[in-house]
């Protein structure tokens, strides 16, 4: 075992002190990658990244709340028999539209904003006819942002007119666990996950105080949306929880007004009654003129129930992302995520010209005849072989290490602040990492266990290791993923772009990797075993 | 005294890309024992690398076996490899090391490690006199430098028996001189045992205890160099270089007319016709009792012959003598 290390360092100690090798093999990936990554992505961190669809899952569990029950209105107020008007004919305030009273009271109508926030991220209609459609509304012209006007106006470029279907890939998931293990998978950015009392919480109550004011007391829905998000994904989930909270501010706003206007409505009504001529422990509202007091609340500021219909409209899904605060997008900049695909081509490229040329290193020992003195010597050939491929392998690893590392170092620079590129699951990476330089170690030894003479490694080995290059895209062009796929490059910058997204799906990856590499260095070795026979 | 290196019916036969093949040594047997230096002497292609080659491990006997110090080196080789040093004809070491970095890889080679190894590649450097260029990068060494580091390596893990390939080729005389006072160091102080070759025979004359001659790949004679050069008589060896061509008949007219001449060797000149005006010139190589005396008889018989006497050299019997007896030819050839 000692001598194959003794031979492994060597290898090493060898490669590492060739300056002409180690400019070859680090500075000019390094220095092509840097330079493709700024030429496409520039300096700095304040370039607008372009968002491919954001996998969101969203889990509704809000069971809803009932309205009467819910607002606490007395029973024989939702006797329409038992009213000295029709409520059929009593028009609410809301804008132009035709809301009665009727459609409001009409006994068992729920409301559900958990369907609603849900509808709206999954950019779906909104079925839910108690909410919408039943009370006659027509919302069709409201426009529902996500943000107040003025938040984040001084950075709001991104994306100007994007809808909420243009940005997130979002899937209805029923279980919540199962939606958090989608996220930790990398299967998605984040998870919306809304709770059972999301519209209790939402919808507020009304009470009577001593002296007979209608009082409304408001739920506390905010913060009960959880946003579950990927800290390997960090923008996507920032993003996701930017918009799940305009989305629930929305209905924040909409509380806020309904219990306004609701206390607004029914003290303005009391106003008008004579509060002697009620027996409240026998409600009669025989002597109101209601219809009197309902007729004045058309005086109200409709715009203050404006935000309502954001809630019950079926037209709420086109909601636009125009208002997108920029501060949330920084951190992934052009040039990191560009660098990410380029520079782990690149590595692996230069790594298969250390793979091929180090195991052909063998021919070069035999012309100097260090590898006869180590046959001489008391060393088993094939501790020589296994310490041989051994030092490659070690020091293809180191080099693709080295030059991620360098490749970060860059990208700090460049943006000018640290970037983790990679990722931040330093097992998976290594991983990753171990798996290429099998392969790409593997690639040496069957090619020179192949070849006949050392001419012929010259030869073939670079043409097969360009050859693998142009079908894994290491030269800034894509061939089609069925003939990508046939090149350890492919599925080495795969793995590593999804590590660095968070994503952790990286098994199909590692074996396919780690079984070309052993079956690569199987052969290679039964092949290579011949270079040792003089 | 105890034989270290028993070589029987050492064969080698290569294969040729056109099918053919080529038989590299054929059928070699030697015993050599322990404590002294043994040459195997032969020109280039002679057998002599292909036969140490076979011997220490590094080729497999097409048929044959070595035996050193009773383990077979086809079928005990790690054994039989832990009692050889090897130095080839090639400077084996690694060009981008420092010296001591040479020899402490190849230190490990042979099992050694730790401060054992340090101290030892440090007295060897000390031995071979480069203690100050020890963490130098072997390729700007000269020469003969890297000679001794190559000796050095062969001597990490003191073996009892040391191979050396051809070690002077290529280097100043200088050098020479101390790796040949080296070799005879080892034997003498240390008491190893030398397998030693070369195809200069004064190197061979000056170290050896006892010479193997080799040629087509086999031993021709074997001996000590008075055992050998008996082989060919006590007669000198006079060489001349004449102008003139040399006629048929003058080499047998110089044996008839001197009678101390025993035999005389032709070397025909080279076509003229090159257009240099140089006048043609030949060797005769002549055997004779008492060669001083019969020096000049000898050159009044050729100038009788026509022929202008341009040098002449003496040469007392020895292994150059031996070889051409046996083979016509000379070592250089």
């Amino acid at each position: 075992m000692r001598k194959i290390l003794a031979i492994a360092g060597k290898e090493l100690y060898i490669f590492f002190r060739d300056r002409n090798l180690i400019l070859l093999s680090f500075a000019t990936p390094l220095v092509l990658s840097t330079i493709i990554g700024l030429a496409f992505g520039g300096v700095g961190g304040s370039d607008s990244p372009e968002f491919a669809e954001i996998a969101v899952a969203v889990v509704n569990l809000d069971e809803g709340v009932d309205v009467q029950e819910s607002i606490g209105l007395p029973d024989q107020l939702t006797d329409a028999g038992s009213l000295p008007f029709d409520p059929a004919e009593v028009a609410l305030p809301f804008g132009d539209s035709q809301v009665t009273l009727a459609s409001l009271l009409e006994s068992g109508s729920a409301l559900n904003f958990g369907d609603q926030v849900a509808g709206i991220l999954l950019s779906q209609p909104i079925g839910n006819v108690d909410t919408a459609g039943g009370a006659g509304l027509d919302f069709g012209e409201v426009e529902c942002r996500l943000l107040g006007d003025g938040e984040g106006e001084e950075s709001a470029t991104f994306a100007a007119g994007g809808t909420l279907d243009d940005l997130l890939d979002a899937s209805q998931v029923a279980d919540p666990d199962l939606a958090r293990a989608g996220v930790d998978s990398g299967e998605y950015a984040a998870a919306v996950i809304i709770p059972p009392d999301f519209s209790r919480g939402m919808l507020p109550r009304l009470l009577l105080d001593d002296e007979g004011r209608v009082r409304a007391e408001l739920g506390d829905p905010a913060g009960t949306v959880e946003v579950y998000g990927n800290n390997g994904r960090p923008i996507s989930a920032r993003v996701v929880h930017a918009i799940a909270a305009g989305i629930v501010n929305q209905f924040v706003r909409v509380s806020v007004a309904l219990s306004a206007a609701v206390e607004t409505s029914a003290n303005f009504v009391l106003d008008n009654i004579d509060l002697g001529a009620v027996d409240f422990s026998n409600l009669d509202l025989s002597g109101v003129d209601l219809p009197a007091a309902l007729a004045s609340l058309q005086g109200l500021d409709a715009s203050a129930l404006e935000p309502l219909f954001c809630l019950i409209t079926p037209g709420a899904s086109n909601i636009t992302v125009s208002r997108q605060p920029l501060d949330a997008l920084q951190e992934a900049p052009t040039f990191a995520r560009l660098i990410v695909p380029i520079g782990a081509s690149q590595a692996v490229f230069f790594a298969l010209f250390t793979g091929v040329f180090g195991i052909h290193s063998i021919y070069e020992e035999r012309r100097n005849w260090t590898l006869q003195r180590m046959i001489v010597s008391p060393t088993p050939r094939f501790y020589l072989l296994v310490g041989k491929v051994a030092g490659n392998l070690v020091t293809v690893l180191l080099q693709i290490l080295i030059l991620m590392a360098a490749l970060t170092v860059v990208a700090t620079i460049v943006i000018g602040e640290t970037a983790m590129i990679w990722g931040t699951n330093g097992g998976a990476i290594l991983a990753v990492a171990a798996a290429l330089a099998l392969c790409v170690s593997g690639v040496g030894v069957f090619l020179v266990g192949l070849a006949r003479t050392p001419e012929q490694v010259v030869l073939f080995g670079p043409m097969i290791n360009i050859g693998l290059a142009v079908l894994g895209g290491a030269f800034g062009f894509s061939l089609p993923e069925q003939a990508a796929q046939f090149s350890l490059i492919y599925w080495g910058v795969d793995a590593f772009t999804k590590l660095a997204s968070g994503q952790t799906d990286i098994a199909l990856n590692l074996l396919v990797l780690a079984a070309q590499g052993l079956i690569l260095y199987f052969v290679g070795m039964w092949l290579f075993k011949r270079r040792l026979d003089l | 005294m105890e034989t270290i290196v028993e070589a029987q019916n050492l064969r080698k036969t290569y294969r040729r890309a056109d099918g053919s093949s080529i038989e590299a040594v054929k059928g070699v047997n030697l015993a050599i024992r322990r404590g002294e230096i043994f040459s195997l002497l032969g020109p280039n292609g002679a057998g002599k690398t292909t036969t140490i080659s076979m011997i220490s491990g590094l080729v497999t006997p097409t048929e044959g076996d070595a035996v050193i110090r009773g383990h077979s080196i086809t079928k005990q080789p790690m054994a039989a490899k832990r009692l050889m040093g090897f130095v080839p004809q090639e400077i084996a070491l690694y060009p981008d090391l420092s010296a001591r970095h040479n020899l402490l890889f190849f230190g490990r080679m042979y099992g050694l490690g730790g401060r054992s190894l340090s101290r030892r590649v440090d007295e060897l450097l000390a031995f071979m006199e480069l203690h100050e260029r020890r963490n130098d990068r072997v390729d700007t060494f000269s020469g003969g430098m890297k000679r001794r580091v190559n000796i050095a390596v062969g001597l990490l893990h003191k073996p009892q028996l040391i191979y050396m390939d051809e070690p002077t080729v290529g280097i100043d005389p200088q050098s020479r001189r101390r790796i040949l006072d080296t070799v005879k160091q080892l034997r003498d102080e240390d008491g190893m045992t030398v397998l030693y070759t070369t195809h200069l025979m004064e190197e061979a004359q000056e170290l050896s205890d006892r010479v193997g001659i080799m040629d087509h790949g086999e031993i021709i004679a074997m001996g000590t160099q008075s055992e050998l050069t008996q082989q060919v008589g006590e007669e000198d060896r006079l060489e001349f270089t004449v102008v003139g061509a040399v006629a048929e008949g003058t080499p047998a007219r110089i044996q008839d007319e001197v009678s101390l001449v025993t035999r005389v060797l032709y070397d025909a000149p080279e076509p003229a016709g090159d257009g240099s005006g140089e006048p043609v010139t030949g060797r005769l190589t002549v055997f004779a009792e008492q060669g001083r005396t019969a020096l000049p008889l000898i050159i009044q018989a050729l100038h009788s012959a026509g022929l202008e006497v341009q040098s002449v050299a003496v040469r007392e019997p020895d292994l150059e003598a031996v070889f051409l007896a046996l083979t016509g030819r000379e070592l250089r050839d």
